[in-house]
């Protein structure tokens, strides 16, 4: 930290020279309190969290399990960029289309040349038929799209609450 | 009828001292008098009969909102003790809490603040859904299984009882590959591999085509385990490789076994390992042995001469047939090919020894 009048060996007059010579610290910040995967404390801890959502990254396959269940995965195994992106897509899709009534994750499970589907929904909002629309629509769509068959073993859950696991 | 007309007046009159009133009835003026309308036609009289927002509660009709199903009670609750597993869990499946009859928890919780400090149980809980089970596999669903299956097999055959027996009576194993692994095709590159492996004593070779045979394969051939494995992957096709390795093996054999003209030029550097017969050190036996024999004849003593050298030493061959020298020349070539070791080195002695007739003081 110098300024000017060290520089200069003088009082400098105050100007805007002067103010460029404060020295302001200029290293980026280490943001400690901003993570990937981890929500921010509301003030009151009213924010509801899912188990999925509570467990911080860094506890994965330690408190958690994969979302995605695949071969491409394991050391020497092909098709990693495909897989993924597929895997992208279909969360996507799949929070659209069951919009406002995924109660969790969509864990993707591929075995052959099987994708198997698994995620909760809440039924509030939704009624029986609605949902076995919504299903062979999620099902028909991305048979078509992905050249495989795409089964959707989803579960049901009467409110919102039932999946709540922790508030912050 | 005055009489009604003049109690409905009061009443007007009663309620239009509410300012509020009175101003509720001037808004709403226009449909309310529509709704007079209507009803005075059905009514029968003179006037018609003004009704006043509040003053009487108003029946309105309501639907009934459609009651929503409730979710029946889950499955385990009905299912009975002595069930069949098998019907419940036909195949591979994901954790479905309302079909397990068992109470089990997953998750971690790190204080009361979490799920009010209790593990998760089965109910909405993904992670139980994340892992594949094996509840489609219990003892019960493999003996289904086996039983289905039991009319596809036959017996295993007479006569291969032990490893070995396969071995020899089929001594050419092919191995080749199949990968599995999630994707919508089945295909992959690497299952093009094909190998064929073979114990290099299961074929009928003589010294010569032996030798060429080991040279031509080259690192194929482990000398070790006496194995000979050909291994290819430059066809697009498994069956095209399997087929080019047996092509190799037999291509390999047969050109083992001739003898081309440039072969006999073979020296002794070539020699793929140390020959008494064709080196120097026989002529060097053959002339001492010879040495030897001439000087017995002069000076006879009857325990020092070489007793076992025939009377005539001019045929060179007949000398090598004997058995000291032959015990001789498998002694040197261990020592040559085999390396200095106690063994070769005492058998080397002992050799020795007998040959030249050497007393043990002597020889120590």
């Amino acid at each position: 930290m110098w300024n000017i009048s060290q520089v200069l060996n003088r009082a400098a007059p105050l100007s805007s020279l002067n103010v460029a010579f404060r020295g302001l610290s200029t290293t980026a910040c280490l943001a400690k309190n901003k993570k990937s995967g981890v929500p921010k404390v509301t003030r009151f801890r009213t924010k509801p969290l899912t188990y999925e959502e509570a467990i911080p990254p860094s506890e994965m396959n330690v408190r958690k399990g994969w979302l995605s269940w695949n071969t491409s995965n394991l050391h020497g195994e092909k098709r990693i960029a495909e897989t993924t992106f597929e895997d992208l897509f279909i969360r996507k899709f799949v929070f659209g289309t069951w919009h406002n009534s995924l109660a969790s994750e969509v864990v993707i499970k591929r075995r052959h040349n099987m994708i198997t589907l698994v995620f909760l929904v809440n039924m509030d909002r939704m009624l029986a038929r609605q949902v076995y629309f919504l299903q062979g629509y999620t099902e028909e769509l991305l048979t078509h799209w992905l050249k495989g068959p795409v089964k959707v073993e989803l579960q049901t859950v009467n409110s919102r609450e039932d999946v709540i696991f922790k508030k912050i | 009828m005055a009489a009604l007309s003049r109690k409905r007046l009061t009443d007007i009159h009663k309620h239009l001292i509410n300012g509020r009133t009175a101003a509720f009835a001037r808004l709403f003026h226009s449909t309310r008098l529509n709704q007079q309308n209507e009803h005075s036609e059905q009514q029968e009289g003179e006037f018609r009969v003004f009704e006043i927002e509040g003053l009487k509660p108003v029946k309105t009709e309501r639907f009934a909102r459609r009651q929503k199903k409730k979710p029946p009670p889950p499955r385990f609750r009905s299912m009975a003790t002595d069930q069949d597993w098998t019907d419940v869990w036909p195949t591979a499946s994901t954790f479905k809490w309302s079909a397990v009859p068992f109470p089990v928890r997953q998750g971690f919780v790190e204080n009361s603040s979490e799920n009010e400090g209790v593990v998760p149980a089965k109910y909405a809980n993904l992670e139980l859904m994340k892992p594949p089970n094996f509840l489609h596999l219990t003892p019960a669903h493999v003996k289904k299984h086996c039983d289905a299956l039991k009319k596809f097999c036959t017996a295993w055959p007479e006569g291969l009882e032990t490893e070995e027996d396969c071995r020899h009576h089929f001594p050419v194993e092919s191995v080749t590959s199949d990968y599995v692994f999630a994707a919508p095709s089945l295909r992959d590159d690497r299952a093009r591999v094909a190998s064929i492996k073979l114990n290099l004593s299961d074929l009928e070779l003589d010294y010569h085509s032996r030798d060429k045979f080991i040279r031509l394969v080259g690192d194929r051939y482990n000398p070790d385990t006496d194995e000979v494995i050909f291994e290819s992957d430059r066809c697009p096709l498994k069956s095209q490789n399997l087929e080019y390795v047996n092509f190799l093996l037999t291509a390999v054999y047969f050109e083992s076994w001739k003898r081309e003209g440039w072969e006999d030029q073979k020296e002794l550097s070539d020699m793929e390992s140390y020959f008494w017969d064709i080196n120097a050190s026989r002529k060097n036996m053959v002339s001492l042995l010879r040495t030897i024999k001439e000087a017995d004849e002069k000076s006879p003593e009857a325990d020092k001469g070489l007793g076992y050298l025939p009377s005539d030493v001019a045929n060179e061959d007949a000398i090598c047939q004997l058995e000291e020298v032959q015990q001789y020349k498998v002694a040197v070539e261990e020592l040559f090919n085999e390396g200095e070791n106690i063994e070769t080195l005492n058998n080397y002695k002992a050799a020795v020894t007998k040959l030249l007739n050497l007393k043990s003081d002597a020889a120590v």
